[in-house]
């Protein structure tokens, strides 16, 4: 089996037995997503219970590629289970994060890990190649993640010293420090919202799987490996490297583009201006830094909504030096020196952001629902129902948001489940509930959570594959695929210079490369006459398919596949198609095309629609929150547009602006019908049928959903 | 350039520097590639001035422009934007303009 190492590590905390499952019994699903949900499956005979459960079971998946040299896809790690915190329903869910913790792993032995069952007191996993132990948690309950694995890395070693780690099956030494995954005071406290934190910046963030291993009493796990990987073809896999260096730009020397961005530069994503004393981070094996180290040590590898989530309010208390900046040179440079003035100097040089990020993850905290929550909870207290002696009772200082001692106030409470922060720990949606203003503020848009009580990201009034491909999922997919069919045109519309590709191209071009439904462009006209047709149909279930093989099951970071444009080539196609299996091969030694994968992608998402179903779900509750319905995108009176997309009018493609849609119910119910006909799933419930599942080599799934009444007819 | 505005009265000065109350906030968008458009609430003429200085701020400036006559009470200002939303210039140009127009105004204020 190469790419893999054969086995996978089982750990059931009840009764503290440690035993392996065979990866070669998964091996069909070829790794990550796909076999976490096949694991899940076989494991959790009532798959209707809560994420607090001591019967709900985590898994922990690498795939072939983690650990080696495939560009964006060494990393990367899967993480699965019923979460805590989707609601009505507490969704089978799945959360990823980056780092190094899934190679580790690899090296220590391990295809992945299934937590089952719950500990009668803290304990933590200590994996040292073979030999993997239960250890006490007593001395690191009540210990933020950082001090956690600092602890861990003493007890373990790691210092820079040779270290023995698995002495007892004959392991290699290494210098390595162990990977240790772990949660803080939230997830101790059962926060809806806890995370788990893997070195600095790295989070498991949705799902609420911190809280989950919270209620096993699950501190951490740690793992140091000194084995190896065997790769099936090792020439073809560093051929394979430099050809996508060569032809793609897929090297940490080229810091001009990132491919899945065309023209953006591959630098650390970050909200706060990267001091000058800064340098960019990867995950293991990853040929682009998308994140920072700073020589101030603040901050240190946080990314995206991390970085933005208290950022935004810095901004608030500093503008005073943006302003100074700005007027003494106003005379002497013009607009555009202004511009990079701004750029520069940005009004955030104070620390809070940089402290607010670190606190979030020192106490496990997700820093998305903070990201889009934190507002809300300002709107509520300007409104005026929010603050001391208030309908909503809080102390919190509403007039030093922005200070870092608002910062740690909130996020103290959250953690501790003090005061307002106990209601805030169950998740903004069902703190709303229990305010009394969920009605009114989903109705408005005032709470932006627009499915399953998660909080908005790309606007499904929009941005169609994300919003469509959320509801009919578990979580914000939070996979930017498409999104640079918004940049092409925005920017340029905004700052009136030439537009890279016209739209008719860009849909050409990508439509090129949606195997297996190539050749149909019509998947990329985002024109309101077209949002409800079958091609958008097409458009959401290959996203679907392709998300839950190639980049969560193979693991291609998000962050750079799928790279369907590029600028490096003459055409400017992308390495998308030929390059994901190219790598996988090399590796494996199989011989997967890219259409392989997408029919293994449907049936991962058929399955995890068959877990969905047997939790309870049923299509009448696939509903947007409805301001979606209600309330236009962008609200509008005379500017020329927030976001563009492709898409047709009167026949001819142009980009079009998305101010002022919303969704139309009856005509989104519409849809769903074709979409459920098109996956092979009963429109009338959304359950999957006998003979989908069975053309997808899963009768005994159609079995069990028979049995339990769940199954689709027809 | 600098100088463009004539001197704020005090009163206008305190009502520019004072936040607004929820049904008087401003709302704008940042864009982000990995974020999206997020919608958000400004509450004062500092914040709206902060918003501007983002990567890639959007605003309709026309509630902009009302906005700053209506809430804030800055008529002069309001003719400026009035004026700049006019031009035949990109909407980046427009959002630089009026962003330092707005920050002279707020020094001038401080």
């Amino acid at each position: 089996m190469n790419g893999y190492l054969g086995k996978i590590l089982r750990v059931n905390l009840t009764d503290r037995k440690i035993s392996t499952l065979n990866t070669k019994d998964y091996e069909p699903w070829v790794g990550g997503h796909g076999m976490g949900s096949a694991i899940f499956w076989d494991l959790v005979k009532d798959k209707a219970i809560s994420g607090f459960d001591p019967r709900n079971v985590v898994t922990i998946m690498t795939s072939p590629l983690t650990g080696t040299l495939a560009p964006g896809a060494s990393g990367r790690t899967e993480l699965q289970g019923i979460g805590v915190q989707s609601y009505p329903i507490e969704w089978f869910t799945r959360s990823n994060f980056g780092g190094r913790f899934g190679a580790m792993l690899k090296y220590a032995g391990w295809d992945g890990i299934v937590i089952e069952g719950k500990a009668d007191k803290p304990v933590w996993i200590d994996i040292r190649d073979g030999d993997v132990r239960i250890k006490d948690a007593k001395r690191l309950w009540g210990l933020d993640t950082w001090k956690t694995q600092e602890e861990i890395w003493q007890e373990v070693g790691g210092d820079g010293k040779w270290m023995v780690p698995g002495a007892a099956d004959k392991g290699g030494r290494t210098t390595q420090r162990p990977a240790v995954l772990a949660i803080g005071p939230a997830g101790e406290n059962l926060c809806r919202i806890a995370c788990l934190i893997h070195d600095a910046g790295n989070a498991s963030g949705q799902g609420g799987f911190g809280a989950v291993w919270g209620s096993k009493n699950l501190k951490a796990i740690s793992v140091v490996g000194t084995g190896s990987i065997k790769i099936a073809d090792p020439k073809a896999l560093m051929d394979a490297r430099l050809w996508a260096k060569t032809h793609y730009a897929m090297t940490p020397d080229d810091v001009t583009m990132a491919p899945q961005y065309f023209g953006m530069p591959s630098i650390p994503i970050v909200f706060w201006p990267r001091p000058k004393q800064s340098r960019p981070q990867a995950c293991l094996g990853c040929h682009s830094g998308c994140r920072a180290r700073y020589a101030t040590g603040r901050g240190n590898e946080s990314s995206c909504a991390e970085t933005a989530f208290y950022s935004q309010f810095e901004l608030k208390r500093h503008s005073g030096l943006i302003v100074s900046a700005i007027t003494s040179l106003l005379e002497r440079f013009g607009h555009e020196a202004m511009a990079f003035l701004v750029r520069i100097f940005g009004g955030k040089e104070a620390p809070a952001s940089y402290i607010a990020t670190d606190l979030a993850q020192k106490y496990g905290i997700n820093a998305f629902e903070l990201f889009v929550g934190l507002p809300y909870l300002r709107d509520l207290y300007k409104k005026g129902v929010l603050g001391p002696g208030k309908a909503i009772k809080s102390d919190l200082p509403f007039d030093r948001i922005g200070d870092i001692e608002f910062a740690e106030k909130l996020l103290r409470m959250i953690a501790y489940r003090e005061g307002i922060g106990n209601d805030i720990a169950e998740g903004f949606f069902r703190a709303a509930k229990k305010w009394g203003r969920l009605e009114e503020d989903t109705d408005t848009g005032l709470l932006p959570y627009p499915q399953w009580g998660l909080p908005n990201h790309y606007d499904p009034r929009a941005q169609l594959e994300w919003g469509y491909g959320s509801l009919l999922g578990d979580r914000d997919v939070n996979e930017h695929d498409f999104i640079i069919l918004t940049f092409i045109a925005t920017l340029p519309i905004w700052t009136r210079k030439k537009l890279p590709f016209s739209a008719e191209e860009v849909a050409k071009i990508f439509s090129e490369k949606l195997i297996p439904y190539e050749g149909d462009p019509l998947m990329l006209d985002y024109s309101t006459n077209n949002m409800y047709s079958e091609h958008i149909v097409k458009l959401v279930a290959w996203h679907r398919h392709y998300t839950r093989f190639w980049k969560q099951s193979v693991l291609y970071c998000d962050m750079r596949f799928p790279d369907f444009i590029n600028s490096h080539t003459p055409d400017r196609r992308g390495i998308t198609g030929e390059g994901e299996p190219k790598f996988l091969n090399a590796v494996t030694g199989k011989n997967y095309n890219f259409a392989d994968g997408m029919d293994i992608g449907k049936k991962i998402w058929t399955l995890d629609n068959a877990i969905w179903s047997l939790q309870g779900r049923h299509r009448d509750m696939v509903q947007f929150a409805e301001y979606i319905y209600k309330t236009p995108c962008c609200k509008s009176a005379s500017w020329s547009g927030l976001y563009y997309l492709p898409g047709r009018e009167n026949g001819k493609w142009k980009y079009i602006t998305m101010n002022d849609r919303h969704i139309d119910r009856t005509k989104f119910e519409e849809w769903k019908t074709k979409f459920y006909e098109f996956e092979g799933w009963d429109p009338g419930t959304g359950w999957p049928r006998r003979r989908i599942l069975q053309s997808l080599g899963m009768g005994r799934v159609a079995d069990e959903l028979e049995k339990k009444g769940r199954l689709g007819k027809g | 350039m600098m100088g463009k505005l004539s001197k704020p009265s005090q009163e206008l000065a305190s009502r520019i520097l004072a936040e607004v109350g929820f049904e008087d906030r401003l709302i704008g968008y940042r864009l982000h590639m990995r974020l999206g458009a997020i919608s958000t609430s400004l509450y004062s003429f500092e914040e709206t001035l902060n918003l501007l200085c983002e990567q890639y701020p959007r605003m309709d400036f026309a509630l902009l422009e009302k906005w700053i006559l209506e809430v804030m009470g800055d008529k002069e200002l309001s003719e400026k934007i009035k004026a700049i939303i006019k031009k035949d210039t990109s909407d980046q140009k427009k959002t630089y303009r009026i962003r330092d127009l707005m920050a002279e105004r707020l020094a001038q204020c401080k």
